[in-house]
């Protein structure tokens, strides 16, 4: 090694002997338990905003007010067809369908999987998510086809001087 | 003294953990259990700490 060095240039078949460095890479033992420890650093980072997220609404649960949202009229949603509005802020979409005369359903229709708009299949009579065929009962809003595992979020809805409101939306029985 | 693989498991182990609480955070936000979260949120930063000692632990034995 050393006196190989010491020529110039010295017969070494190999133009990249320069980048030889020591140990570069090499994934020792000790060069994957960086890895892993980094690894563990990143999951605790990325957990920082999960936590503070559900520390406020920890916060502001108990006063979780919703304003009252008129939806529609009653005579401009025929029985079994929905309409698609957003409750209880701008962005969150939701729909709401006419099951009989009296019966109104209405669900945040963000699926559950991984958020894409979930619609009414009048034929079908299910909620279908285009994204993976995600399927979810109008009457419960539970999945019960493809990748969702978690129920739509229910929106309570009251029907009120021939028009219908949305008033709140429920919570998951924990 | 030999080289150890002890601690290159339980830094597995430790992986596999942050792999399910990061899982079972998200799920209970979304199921609004907030405790929950915030309990889940908490083990994996503690997991953090216990990663690095583990690896402190680890690297003195020779490698
Ligand atoms: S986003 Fe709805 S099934 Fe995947």
């Amino acid at each position: 090694m050393s006196d190989k060095n010491n020529k110039i240039p010295f017969n070494e078949d190999n133009y990249t002997h320069n980048i030889n460095r020591n140990n570069e890479r090499k994934l020792d033992r000790r060069g994957f338990m960086k890895t892993l420890v980094g690894a563990a650093g990143v999951f605790a980072v990325s957990s920082l905003p999960w936590g503070v997220m559900a520390a406020k609404e920890l916060n502001r649960l108990g006063d979780k007010k919703y304003p009252k949202h008129k939806i529609a009229d009653l005579d401009k949603v025929p029985v079994g067809d929905a309409v698609d509005f957003h409750f209880p802020g701008e962005h969150d979409s939701a729909i709401l369908i006419r099951l009989s005369e009296k019966k109104f359903v209405a669900y945040q229709n963000a699926c559950t999987h991984l958020r894409c708009p979930v619609f009414w299949q009048k034929d079908e009579g299910e909620m279908l998510c285009p994204c993976h065929h995600g399927k979810f009962d109008v009457e419960t809003g539970a999945p019960i086809a493809g990748p969702p595992r978690r129920p739509l979020p229910e929106i309570h809805v009251k029907v009120e001087n021939g028009a219908v409101y949305a008033v709140g939306v429920k919570r998951y029985e924990a | 003294m030999k080289r150890s693989y002890i601690p290159v498991g339980l830094l597995l182990v430790v992986l596999m953990l942050n792999i399910i609480f990061t899982q079972y955070m998200v799920h209970q936000y979304f199921y609004e259990n907030y405790t929950n979260t915030i309990i889940a949120a908490v083990v994996n930063v503690l997991l953090f700490p216990v990663a690095f000692i583990i690896y402190k632990k680890g690297v003195n034995v020779n490698d």
